[in-house]
C-alpha cells in the first residue's frame, strides 16, 4: 500500500521525469535547428556590401560598420586612389575587404557576385551615386545623355546590384537592400525648380525599389530607401557648412534606420530621423 | 548641392532668358520688317488668320492621340498631329482629309532634329495645348526581375521622360504666344509610387515616376512666366498600348473615346493655380 503522500511525490518524481524528458528533446531539436543553419549561429559575423566606398558617406558606412564588428566588402571605382579606405584595411584586415566596382559595369557587378556566391551579404547598401552638376539639368539647355548617366548610375545600378545579389541576401541572416535616396526625389516635396534630371533619378529610384520591396516581401528581404539629409561631402561641395550635419552623423542616423527596418517596414523612405518621407 | 547657388544660377538663367528673349522679340520685329521687304526662300508658316485654338498632339497616330485629334476638331480646334510615320497614319490622313484644320506632321520623339524642325516650321503659330501624349510601355516580358533589360529603359526613358522635357524646350515659345499657355502630358497611374501595390512593369512605372518629377519641376519653373503645366492619366484604356490578351483581365477596361473625353475635361480644368497637378481621369487628384 502507498499513502497519498507517497503518491504525490511518484506522480512528481514522473511529472518532472516527463518534463526533463521534454526539455531534452526541446534542446536536441533546437540544436538540430541551429546545425541546419549555420549563419545563425551566436558567432556569426554579419557582412555589409557597400557601393562608394572610398569617400563621404559610403566611407562613413565602412567606418561605422567596421567599429560595430561587421565584416566590410567596400567596393569603389579606383581602389588604388583610395586611401583612406586603405588606411582602414590595415587597421582591420580580418573584416574589411576592398573591391573594385563602378556600378555601371554590369559584367563586373557578375564577376563580383560570382565571386562572392557564398557569401551571405546582410545589407546590400547601395550608396553610389551622381548628380549630374547643376549646370547640364537647366530648362531649355538640357543636355539629355547626362540625364542618362545620371540614371544609369542611381537608377539602373541599383537594381542591376539587387539582381546580380539576390541569392547572397537571401541566404544572410538580416536580408537588407537598401538604397540611399534623396529627399531631392520626393515629388511630394519639390518647391523650387532645380536638379531635374538628379532629382527624376531619385523618384525613378523610389518606384523601382517600391516595386522590389513588394516583390521580395514574401521571400523575406527587406527594402528601404534611406536619406542622408544635406551632409558635409564632396557631393554637396560649395555649401556653407553651418547647412550641412557632420558624415558621422547623417551615417549614424541611417545605420540607425536601416537596424530599424523590418518585412513589414519594407518599401519605406526614411528621412535620417526616422520619419517617413513622402513620395 | 549648392543651393543657393543653384537659386542664383536659376535666377541668372531666368534673367538669362528674358534678356535673350527681349532681344530676340527686338530682332524678330526688326527682322519681320526686312522679311517683307525681301521674300526669304525657306519660310516658317504665316502667322494664323483666325483665333482658333491650337493643340499639337505627339502619338496622333492611333489610340488616345488618335481620339485627342478627333475630339479636339469636333470642337472647332486647330490640330497639329504629329506621329512617326504619316505615311502609314491612314486612320488619321482620313480624318485629315475631311477637316482642313487637321494638319499631319512627322514627329519622332526620340528624333530631336525632327522636334526642332517642326517647331521651327510653325514658329508663327501659337500653341494653346502641347499635349505630349506618345508613350511606349516597353513590354511586360523585359521588365521582370531577375530576368531584366536594361537597355529596355533606355528606349523607355527616351520616349516617356526625354521625349517630353525636348518637347516642352523646343515649343516653350509657341506656348508662351498662346492664349491658355498649356503643356499637358500623359502619365500614369503605374507611376504613382503610393499607389502601386504588386510589383510590375519596373520601366514602364519608374519612367512615369521620373516624368512626373521632371513636370513637376517644370511646373515650378513656369508658373511665373504664366505657362501651366500638367499631367493627366487615362486609365486603362483599350488600345494597342495594351496586348488583346491582357485587356481581357482587366475589368473595367475604358474605351479610348471616353479616356480622351475625361482628360481633355481635365486638361480644361488647368489653371496657374493648380499648375503641377496629376489628375487621373475622374478628376480627382492623383498622389504621387
Amino acid at each position: 500500500m502507498i499513502t497519498f503522500g507517497q503518491l504525490v511525490l511518484r506522480i512528481n518524481k514522473l511529472r518532472s521525469l516527463v518534463a526533463s524528458g521534454v526539455l531534452v528533446l526541446v534542446l536536441g531539436l533546437s540544436t538540430t535547428w541551429a546545425a541546419d543553419d549555420p549563419e545563425f549561429a551566436d558567432d556569426y559575423v554579419p557582412t555589409v556590401f557597400i557601393t562608394g566606398a572610398n569617400r563621404g558617406l559610403g566611407l562613413g558606412f565602412t567606418q561605422q560598420y567596421l567599429a560595430r564588428g561587421w565584416k566590410v566588402i567596400a567596393s569603389c571605382r579606383k581602389p588604388d586612389k583610395a586611401e583612406a579606405l586603405n588606411e582602414l584595411a590595415e587597421q582591420y584586415p580580418s573584416l574589411l575587404t576592398i573591391e573594385q566596382l563602378d556600378v555601371v559595369d554590369f559584367e563586373r557587378v557578375d564577376a563580383l557576385a560570382a565571386k562572392y556566391s557564398e557569401t551571405p551579404v546582410d545589407v546590400l547598401l547601395l550608396n553610389a551615386g551622381i548628380s549630374g552638376g547643376n549646370d547640364k539639368q537647366m530648362f531649355t539647355k538640357m543636355e539629355f545623355a547626362v540625364f542618362e548617366d545620371v540614371l544609369r548610375v542611381n537608377t539602373i545600378a541599383p537594381l542591376k546590384m539587387s539582381e546580380a545579389f539576390y541569392n547572397h541576401v537571401k541566404s544572410s541572416r538580416e536580408k537588407k537592400i537598401i538604397t540611399v535616396s534623396s529627399s531631392e526625389g520626393s515629388i511630394a516635396q519639390a518647391n523650387m525648380p532645380r536638379l531635374y534630371f538628379y532629382r527624376s533619378s531619385k523618384a525613378a529610384v523610389n518606384m523601382v525599389m517600391k516595386n522590389l520591396a513588394m516583390q521580395l516581401k514574401r521571400r523575406g528581404i527587406s527594402v528601404a530607401m534611406v536619406n542622408p539629409g544635406p551632409t558635409d561631402t564632396d557631393f554637396m561641395a560649395g555649401l556653407p557648412k553651418s547647412m550641412l550635419r557632420p558624415t558621422e552623423d547623417a551615417v549614424s542616423d541611417m545605420i540607425r534606420n536601416i537596424d530599424g527596418l523590418t518585412v513589414e517596414t519594407t518599401g519605406s523612405f526614411y528621412q535620417y530621423d526616422g520619419t517617413i518621407i513622402p513620395w | 548641392m549648392d543651393k543657393k547657388k543653384i537659386e542664383a544660377t536659376a535666377i541668372d538663367t531666368d534673367r538669362r532668358d528674358f534678356v535673350a528673349g527681349t532681344a530676340s522679340l527686338i530682332a524678330g520685329m526688326m527682322a519681320s520688317g526686312a522679311a517683307s521687304a525681301a521674300e526669304s526662300s525657306v519660310q516658317p508658316l504665316a502667322a494664323p488668320a483666325t483665333q482658333k485654338n491650337t493643340v499639337l498632339v505627339t502619338g496622333a497616330s492611333r489610340g488616345l492621340g488618335f481620339e485627342f485629334t478627333r475630339q479636339y476638331s469636333q470642337l472647332g480646334w486647330r490640330i497639329i498631329a504629329t506621329c512617326r510615320n504619316p505615311g502609314n497614319a491612314e486612320q488619321l490622313n482620313a480624318l485629315a482629309a475631311e477637316n482642313s484644320d487637321i494638319r499631319v506632321e512627322r514627329i519622332d520623339v526620340v528624333d530631336h532634329q525632327s522636334i526642332d524642325d517642326l517647331a521651327v516650321k510653325y514658329q508663327n503659330m501659337p500653341i494653346d495645348v502641347l499635349l505630349n501624349n506618345a508613350g511606349i510601355g516597353g513590354g511586360p516580358e523585359n521588365q521582370l526581375f531577375g530576368r531584366l533589360d536594361y537597355e529596355v529603359f533606355y528606349e523607355v526613358l527616351a520616349v516617356n521622360c526625354v521625349g517630353p522635357m525636348k518637347m516642352a524646350e523646343s515649343f516653350l515659345d509657341h506656348v508662351k504666344a498662346g492664349t491658355q499657355k498649356k503643356i499637358i502630358t500623359v502619365s500614369s497611374s503605374q507611376g504613382s509610387i503610393s499607389q502601386v501595390s504588386m510589383p510590375m512593369l519596373y520601366w514602364y512605372r519608374s519612367s512615369k515616376s521620373a516624368l512626373n518629377m521632371l513636370m513637376t519641376n517644370l511646373a515650378l519653373q513656369l508658373k511665373r512666366r504664366k505657362v501651366i503645366v500638367g499631367l493627366v492619366t487615362p486609365g486603362a484604356t483599350a488600345t494597342d498600348f495594351i496586348s488583346p490578351e491582357f485587356r481581357k483581365r482587366i475589368p473595367g477596361i475604358r474605351e479610348p473615346a471616353v479616356a480622351a473625353a475625361d482628360m481633355m475635361r481635365n486638361i480644361d480644368k488647368f489653371t496657374l493655380e493648380n499648375t503641377g497637378t496629376f489628375f487621373n481621369y475622374d478628376g480627382d487628384i492623383m498622389p504621387w
